[in-house]
This record gives structure tokens, sequence and C-alpha cells, in this order.
């Protein structure tokens, strides 16, 4: 192996993040959510829409320290958020039980001139109505920075 | 009021990011990690002196900032990149500018250029919205 060639980072493509319990957004905590940032909660029981990546987390089957582990990451490490994506297909509505399915999409491994060695965590999380219906589809990406490769 | 390719969104202004909400948004993401709770562990990984907001948080600031500009439509679509960090006690502004619009009414589809800046730093989030429904301004 050159100075230039990393080892390959682990093989966690397909790895699936699928929930096992419904996740429900109550409407107690959706206020309490809301005051913490200044708004109003809506009237008509939606929930804000900044669930869309709490009920994702939260409801997919792995902890972000179980994530984190199945890259072979140790969350003390400092994970950091890069990007999101979402689409929303239907509203967030509060006290509605919502299913997760979704998966790790892949582990790219690469150098930055800021944080030395780093692997790029993309993995998508798909919320639908316990019929299947679905809800929103998002991604997202984390950097986690492989300090001792750098 | 219709929105015009080049209008400037309503700025929402936080003027002291509540080291105190940031407790409350460990328990809604379920997530412990202690530079959102404990500055001893933030200089720990030399990351500043004072705890760090979450992302999500940050970005629940221009959702709402969106909501507020067009109470009638609904967010289609969000694309983000994370650009920095927010720390306890700053001050935040998220703003908008429309970079598109098409169709009319229930049909009506705005682009939305979105930032969240830290007032003395410059851009924490940067990215585009897509808002579906009767955009009422």
């Amino acid at each position: 192996m050159t100075p230039d060639e990393l080892p390959p980072p682990p093989a966690v493509s397909g790895v699936s993040l699928s929930g096992r319990t419904p996740y429900v957004i109550s409407s107690d905590e959706n206020r309490a959510l809301c005051e913490s940032i200044g708004v109003a909660p809506a009237t008509d029981g939606s929930a804000h829409p900044i669930y869309f990546f709490i009920a994702t987390q939260v409801g997919m089957g792995m902890t972000v320290a179980g994530l984190c582990n199945a890259c072979e990451f140790d969350v003390e490490e400092g994970p950091l958020m890069a990007s999101s994506k979402v689409n929303f297909s239907l509203p967030l509505m509060t006290n509605q039980p919502y299913l997760v399915v979704g998966e790790i999409v892949g582990l790219t491994r690469k150098r930055s001139r800021k944080l030395g060695v780093m692997d790029m965590l993309d993995y998508e999380l798909r919320l639908t109505l316990p019929n299947g219906t679905p809800v929103l589809k998002t991604n997202n990406v984390w950097v986690l920075p492989r300090r001792h490769l750098t | 009021m219709t929105p015009v390719v080049g209008d400037s969104l309503k700025a929402l202004r936080i003027a002291c990011v509540s080291p105190e909400s940031m407790k409350s948004w460990a328990k809604f993401l379920h997530d412990p990690n202690p530079i959102h709770l404990d500055p001893k562990a933030v200089m720990a990984k030399g990351l500043g002196d004072r705890v760090i907001n979450q992302g999500p948080a940050n970005l629940a600031y221009i959702i709402s900032m969106l909501q507020s500009a067009f109470p009638g439509a609904h967010i289609e679509t969000l694309d983000v990149r994370y650009v920095d960090n927010v720390f306890g006690g700053e001050a935040v502004e998220a703003t908008g500018k429309v970079l598109e619009v098409s169709g009319s009414g229930a049909a009506m589809k705005i682009t939305c250029e979105i930032l969240l800046s830290a007032e003395t730093r410059g851009p924490v989030i940067t990215g585009t919205a897509v808002l579906a429904g009767a955009a009422v301004r």
C-alpha cells in the first residue's frame, strides 16, 4: 500500500435500518419542540416538519451509536452531519403511528484537507403509515473522521 | 400576494440559542451526545468552549421561517448542507429568497434558496426548498 492508498472502509452498504416499533409524534412533545424554537404549534394536528429527521432517527432500528458502531466508528469520536434531503408525500401528524424502513446506502473513504481521512456515511430512511402508504423519504450524509488513518 | 422570483423572505431571527433548549432536543432526538450538554465535553474535543446546538434544531429554524413566509403552502422537499456549528448563546438568522415559481393556486410550486447564518460568523446551513400549494404571503 502506497502512502496515498487507504484501507477500504467497512462494507456496510445494504445494512438494514428498518425499525421494529411504530414511532408516534406526541402532541405534547410537538408543542414542547415548537416552544423550544419560538413558534406556535399548528392547530390542525400537523407536526413540525423537522420531525422528518426526528421520527426517522428515533424510529429506525439502531441508535446513533449503533449506526456508528456498524461502521466500526466510535460515536465518542464525534460524527458530523454533512447533508440532509427529504421528500414529503404527506404532512406529518401528531398522534399518528409511523413505521421506518431503510438501509445504509454507502460508506465512502476519502481525504479532506480540513479533517484528514474520513468516511462519508450515506443512509436512506423512509417513513410510512402502518398500511404502507409512503409519507416521506430522507437521505442523510454524515462525516466519520478517521483520525487514526490520517 | 403571489411570490415573485427574487423576493426575499421575511427573516426569522433567534436572538440567543438557548443551552436549555439543547437539553430538550437531546430528549427529542434520543441523542445524549455531551457536546450539546456540557461545555467541558466541547472543550475536550477542541471544538470551542460553548455547547453546540443540534443540527436538526438549526434546520427547524429555517423550516419555521418558510412556514411563516408561505402559510398556505407545505414543504415538498428540502436539500441542505450543514456547513458549520451554532454555539450556545449565539444569535442566528434564517433567511430565504425565491428562485423559481411555477403553476398557480393549489398547483403552485415555489423553489427557494435557504440559509441559516450565525450573526457573527456566517453560514451554518445552506440549501434549497420546494414548497407546494397556495402560497399566500
